[in-house]
């Protein structure tokens, strides 16, 4: 629950509409109860002999329904600026933190996952808070009440609503929070099923393991759904339990009303709206358990890791040279897998275009990790125009290395916006320019809606190679002064790959280009070529 | 756009005609709920009044009480059994499609969007079967039943009840187009911020690293204020309906109870208890309906994943299965192969991916595909392995037609290597078992070490036992072949096809694959489609392929 406190920190900035939202909902949670309450106790007043007070009750019923609608709309706005806070802090806590190596291992999963934890968090105020504070003002309202004219009785209800409307929703909690694990546990395991049978689908064909995987997926989904029944039914059993005790409370008044008949009407009509208006908390109780599940992974990704690397407290000033020289550097992904480089020297003089070889596994791409500073070295040092990169601002440094990784992303946006990416304020000239060079300019040329069309979710609207083309478009139109191509051909034709690399003898103009690849096809004009082998670097012939 | 809205809108509608069962308990129980609590309504206004028997009344309350409690358990239960079946049934249905539609569906959509297809969107449809259908029904059928017990109390209290219900719909259509309309397009805009949001995220790195972060965020912070302005905009006349039930439960409420104070006050109302009664009915009237509001939005919902369900190709229907006296399995040594003028295109409108291709590959030969990308040697091999078949011509396997082989015999009779093999999440024994489940520990050590997986699986932290695959330990290019291979070796099927195995391949493991590959082509029927030159050193006949032509065959190189 800790973590949900510093979920709420975070909204201290819209305080004012969500307390505002807060306030005209207990007025309208109390106005709905007081409108039920009073319509009892008309029969009530006028068996008594009494006036009746048609003005009190026509003012309660139209003030419940004004109130209702504006707690709708205040609440909603206020829900809706809060939810907005949190999806820019967390795209900024990520941004700092989780990026390091993301580019670099198959992370998008996760990120998928922590963003369902992040709109698990879309609830907390409008399920949770909301109708809190409505039991809050109804449980004072029914205190007062019942103080002045029978105590004891109301000692017994306010007891059972205290049980129904706090006691039980925070059982419910902590019952969600221990499910929730289970839960998460379940459907991890069901998405891992499904995902290697859809993304090995050809190994299952060509084995006749259909059945085989169908049966698999269909017992992990038995076991999600069998966790989701569980936790469902205990959910429903706090629901009864709170429900019971309203029932307990009205029998309570039932009881009294034996002795003194009239005054027991209002009071059976207060106590069956009150408790009507909290049934909804146990499973709120139940909501909050997820959501502090949710909240604590939410607030270890995008606040309380610490980034891979540091940044350095006194950023150095960027140097205006760019070779690039690694000496001596030793690095491995995590303590206990084993070393990638041990005693890795290379250099990559200003302006020089350098192929980097090596089998696959070789660190090749860990390589463009570290000279991007997403990953830092055990051991050694990397240097940029002769200043070590570890002193320099993150940012600064990337503003000098333009990179196309194998997993860079084209973001669900026209073909425009994508390249913009790294170059904002280039004029469609120029990203035709950089289309022409990366062998797709064609290609977008004959789209109906050329540059405005758009990419589709990862680029799904165009083949896998012209995906690669697009990115690598954007790469080439960065100003970086150093360009690393990771596997800049993978997934193109021989031919396309020959015309692409020709291209690229001719577009860098001063800059340093690496390229990372398993082998060459002869076409690169370079100036020198590394190998990479059993963490070394060795110096090939150009 | 539009189109596709019906089409998700139409899924909607068949995919609750199919759960309407599975939901009957739980509707059932929502009706019965209802009873049950105006019977206690009746209970409680004559407790209050004092008149009946007091203690028979306060046991009656209790028992009802007792009961509601258990029954609102068993229908929440029942709810979620509806949910669970919906979903269980649909799943099934989409895997079914997925698995059905094959390798020609994963090479257009990216796997892990087929899979999010498959758990998320479904799990997503939950609130449909097991909140939206039974609230949808009982909304109707509970308030009428309430009705009911007002007509038989009282006439009036039920001609005020109906005029108060009939205000819900009439509202609902008067607050503009109502609030489907306007909620549905709240909905969209979220989804469509939820997915640019999602999309950044997983982009991180590549808007880290272009430097664009901040500028990033203030964008998705500027998307997310416009949004909001866009979507109060649409709640204000929204939220005009539910105001309505609002209204219509307040008036009924004032409505009855001044009715009844004036009645009482003039002595006109014979039995004080009816009052109460009636008044007690007025919120039980409207909880279905309340629910039914809550339950929109889990329709909502299901619109929005739906799309994305509707959205998956429907498989074409399957050619009529071959009459029964042409199923044969060919006979399990020595498989012959042969095109007799194989014609197939995947998409009409970009030409012929085999434009009538003739050969034939004799039992324990070798035939070698090669040329470009693009020029059919992968439609080949897919037709093999029956994934596709031909537009016209024939296939034959030791002289039988391939569509008259089942293909549970197919698979049987052949192995297949790809360009980069999948490997499972699961130990790397498993994975290598996975070729043939019943395999004893001595055979797949065996094809382990013919495969030369041995080399390597020692260094691993647990050896056979270390898990690999999602999740697990991360294995080279290489080394994930060699496992291909070694599940080749596993399965000791006659017809061996290779497709680009070393495309991916540095030199010298490419060498190695390659050495292995030709231990295990030793007595079996091969084709190997490659562009690699070193590959073509393996031995073997030569057939060139361009553009789904056969250019020239040679022989052995």
């Amino acid at each position: 629950m800790r973590a949900l406190r510093r979920i709420l920190a975070l909204w201290r900035s819209e305080a004012g509409w969500l307390g505002a939202g807060l306030i005209v909902a207990m007025m309208a949670t109390a106005t709905g109860v007081a409108l039920m309450a009073r319509s009892g106790a008309v029969v009530a007043t006028v068996l008594a002999g009494g006036v009746m007070m048609p003005g009190l009750l026509r003012f309660l019923g139209t003030s419940r329904v004004l109130l209702r609608y504006a707690e709708r709309l205040l609440t909603h706005a206020a829900t809706f600026r809060a939810l907005a806070d949190l999806r820019v802090w967390f795209f900024r806590g990520l941004a700092v933190r989780a990026a390091s190596g993301l580019g670099f291992r198959r992370a998008g999963d996760m990120l998928s996952r922590l963003v369902n934890d992040v709109e698990a968090l879309d609830g907390l105020y409008l399920r949770i808070l909301v109708p809190l504070a409505g039991g809050v003002v109804l449980c004072l309202a029914l205190a007062l009440l019942f103080a002045r004219r029978a105590p004891l009785l109301g000692l017994v209800v306010v007891a059972l609503f205290l049980l129904a409307g706090f006691v039980l929703p925070a059982l419910a909690a902590r019952g969600a929070l221990e499910g929730g694990s289970m839960l998460t546990k379940a459907a991890a395991e069901l998405r891992i099923a499904v995902l290697d049978t859809l993304s090995g689908i050809r190994e299952v064909r060509a084995f006749g393991a259909e059945g085989r995987m169908l049966a698999l997926i269909q017992g992990r989904e038995s076991a999600l759904l069998a966790a989701q029944s569980r936790v469902a039914g205990r959910g429903a059993v706090a629901g009864a339990l709170a429900f019971l005790c309203g029932q307990a409370a009205l029998l309570a008044v039932l009881i009294a009303a034996g002795a003194q008949p009239l005054p027991a009407i209002g009071a059976a009509f207060l106590v069956a709206a009150a408790f009507e208006a909290i049934g909804g908390l146990p499973r709120a109780g139940a909501l909050a358990g997820h959501a502090a599940a949710a909240a604590a992974r939410v607030l270890e990704a995008a606040a309380d890791a610490a980034p891979a690397v540091p940044e350095p407290d006194q950023p150095a000033p960027l140097p205006p040279g760019f070779a690039l020289r690694f000496e001596a550097v030793r690095f491995r992904w995590q303590p206990d897998r084993p070393l990638v480089f041990d005693g890795l020297s290379l250099e990559v003089p200003q302006g020089a275009r350098v192929a980097i070889l090596g089998p696959s596994g070789a660190g090749k791409s860990t390589l463009a990790a570290l000279a991007l500073r997403t990953a830092a070295p055990e051991a050694g040092t990397i240097f940029l125009g002769g200043t070590d990169i570890a002193t320099l601002a993150a940012t600064d440094l990337r503003r000098r290395i333009g990179w196309l990784g194998q997993t860079t992303h084209l973001f669900d946006d026209t073909i425009a916006n994508n390249l913009r990416l790294a170059a904002p304020e280039a004029d469609d000239a120029t990203l035709w320019a950089a289309l022409d060079a990366a062998q797709i300019g064609d290609t977008v040329r004959a789209l109906p809606d050329g540059l405005a069309s758009w990419v589709g979710e990862s680029g799904v609207r165009f083949s896998g190679g012209q995906g690669r083309r697009l990115a690598l478009a954007r790469t080439l139109l960065s100003p970086a002064a150093i360009l690393i191509l990771d596997e800049p051909c993978a997934g193109l034709d021989a031919e396309t790959e020959r015309a692409f690399l020709a291209t690229l003898n001719a577009v860098a103009g001063g800059r340093s280009v690496i390229l990372i690849a398993h082998r060459l096809t002869g076409v690169e004009r370079l100036d020198r070529i590394w190998r990479l082998s059993a963490g070394h670097a060795v110096a090939a012939a150009a | 756009m539009t189109e596709s809205r019906l089409d998700a809108k139409g899924w909607v509608r068949q995919q609750t005609s199919g759960a309407r069962a599975a939901a009957l308990p739980a509707v059932a129980l929502g009706l019965v709920l209802v009873v049950l609590a105006v019977a206690q309504a009746r209970i409680v206004a004559a407790a209050l009044i004092g008149s009946g028997a007091r203690p028979w009344l306060l046991a009656g309350f209790v028992a009802l009480a007792l009961a509601r409690a258990g029954l609102g358990i068993a229908a929440e239960r029942a709810a979620v059994a509806a949910g669970a079946a919906g979903r269980r049934r649909l799943r099934h249905d989409v895997l079914g499609r997925l698995l059905e539609a094959g390798p020609a569906l994963v090479r257009q959509r990216h796997s892990g969007e087929l899979a999010a297809a498959v758990v998320d969107r479904v799990e997503a449809l939950d609130g449909l079967f097991a909140r939206w259908l039974p609230a949808s029904i009982v909304a109707v059928a509970g308030p009428a039943l309430v009705l009911l017990a007002a007509l038989l109390a009282d006439p009036l209290a039920a001609a005020v009840l109906a005029g108060a219900g009939l205000l819900v719909p009439l509202g609902m259509a008067l607050a503009g187009i109502g609030a489907a309309v306007a909620s549905r397009r709240q909905f969209l805009a979220m989804a469509r911020l939820q997915a640019r949001f999602l999309d950044r995220v997983r982009g991180i790195a590549t808007i880290v690293l272009a430097g664009r972060a901040e500028d990033e965020a203030r964008a998705l912070a500027a998307a997310a204020a416009d949004l909001r302005r866009r979507t109060m905009r649409v709640l204000r006349v929204a939220f005009l309906s539910s105001a309505v039930l609002d209204l219509a439960m307040a008036a009924a409420l004032v409505g009855l109870a001044l009715h009844y104070g004036a009645t009482l006050a003039a002595h006109r109302l014979a039995a004080p208890e009816t009052a109460l009664f009636a008044l007690l009915l007025v919120p039980e009237f409207f909880a279905p309906l309340r629910t039914y509001a809550a339950a929109y939005q889990d329709r909502m919902h299901a619109t929005g994943a739906a799309d994305a369900l509707a959205d998956l190709p429907s498989v074409p229907p399957r050619p009529a299965p071959p009459p029964a006296a042409a199923v044969r399995t060919v006979a399990a040594r020595g498989v012959s192969v042969a095109f007799e003028d194989v014609h197939f295109a995947w998409d009409e409108a970009r030409g012929p991916a085999l434009d009538g291709i003739s050969f034939r590959v004799p039992a324990g030969e070798t035939l070698l595909l090669i040329g470009p990308s693009g020029a059919g040697k992968s439609t080949v091999l897919e037709m093999l392995l029956g994934f596709i078949r031909p537009g016209s011509g024939r296939v034959t396997l030791n002289g039988a037609d391939i569509a008259s082989i089942v293909p549970a015999a197919l698979a049987r009779m052949t192995a297949w290597i790809g360009q980069r093999p999948v490997l499972f999440a699961g130990t790397l024994r498993e994975n290598i078992r996975f070729a043939r489940p019943e395999a004893t520990d001595a055979e797949v050590e065996a094809a382990s070490r013919s495969a030369r997986v041995d080399a390597f699986a020692d260094a691993l932290p647990a050896g056979f036992d270390t898990v690999i695959g999602e999740g697990g330990y991360g294995l080279s290019g290489g080394q994930a072949q060699r496992i291909a291979i070694a599940r080749a070796f596993l399965k000791d099927a006659p017809l061996l096809l290779l497709d680009e195995p070393t495309v991916h391949l540095d030199p010298v493991t490419e060498s190695e694959v390659l050495d292995s590959l030709r231990r295990l082509a030793i007595g079996r029927t091969v084709i190997l489609a490659s562009h690699s030159a070193a590959v073509h050193a393996f031995p073997g006949r030569r057939l060139e392929l361009r553009a789904g032509r056969a250019t020239a065959a040679r022989g052995a190189a």
